[in-house]
């Protein structure tokens, strides 16, 4: 009979293994809805479009992804070669990420803010 | 009855601990120690049951996780998408260093911030899309 240490070990290796496998599934398989991740709204007087907006690929959103995979994958393998403690990242990176993210918030406010605002002070 | 995995768990996991503090013996025939491992190892039965219960209805549809990245607007959005990455991420790195150290690890600072980094975004995110005219994209 395994320990109850060894029981809750494969426990959570076969639900976090699950959990992982059926999200990776759904993403590949294209259940879980990935179209116009890219894809951003800019507002456009254009009389076609009714809301007053249209779709642009958003430049913010390209390099938001890029980072967050590039610092993910890089924690991940840190992890994966020492797995003994919570490895410790550069602060360059974290302030990379924080940039990474500001940029991509301030393209999406700028988008969908700005233009109401001006409207509203004209 | 609605739940019935819900009831099933629960009588697989008292026959387990039944069975274990009937028939799994002991080193030293403590009957204290042998109370503790039924509860001990009927816990992590319960637990298992739930989680594939969970993982059960996600796979087969029954809990949708179709609109998990989607925004009210339509299409996915890039704030739940890095939150979702940054969560497996972090979720597996503790998963892995308490396997390897037996204990609950020391949570350094540069993990909150992740965190916080990724949360708030989405948060920001949010916020500037409840603000705006349009229900548009993440």
């Amino acid at each position: 009979m395994p320990s109850p240490f060894a029981f809750a070990k494969w426990e959570g290796v076969l639900l976090l293994a699950g959990f992982f496998g059926i999200v990776f599934w759904k993403l590949a398989n294209g259940s879980i809805v990935l179209d116009q991740l890219f894809e951003g709204d800019i507002r456009d007087r254009d009389p076609k479009n009714v809301d007053g907006y249209s779709t642009y690929v958003s430049a913010g959103r390209v390099q938001s992804f890029l980072v967050t995979v590039f610092v993910a994958l890089y924690y991940l393998l840190q992890v994966v070669q020492n797995p003994t403690e919570f490895p410790r990242l550069p602060a360059e990176m974290i302030a990379v990420l924080a940039g990474s993210h500001a940029l991509y918030l301030g393209g999406k406010a700028q988008a969908m803010l700005i233009g109401p605002l001006r409207d509203f002070l004209r | 009855m609605r739940n019935i995995e819900f009831i099933i768990s629960v009588v697989v996991t008292v026959g387990a601990a039944f069975v274990i503090a009937m028939w799994v013996p002991t080193p030293d025939h403590d009957p204290m120690k042998k109370v503790q491992l039924a509860i001990a190892y009927g816990m992590l039965v319960l637990i298992f049951l739930f989680g594939f219960l969970v993982l059960a209805a996600i796979a087969s549809g029954k809990i949708d996780i179709s609109q998990l990245l989607s925004e009210v607007g339509g299409g996915a959005s890039m704030s739940r998408f890095q939150l979702l990455i940054f969560t497996f991420v972090i979720g597996l790195s503790f998963f892995l260093v308490v396997i390897c150290e037996c204990k609950f690890p020391e949570v350094p600072k540069e993990v909150l911030t992740l965190l916080g980094i990724s949360a708030s975004t989405y948060g920001v995110s949010k916020g500037i899309q409840a603000g705006s005219e349009t229900k548009g994209k993440g």
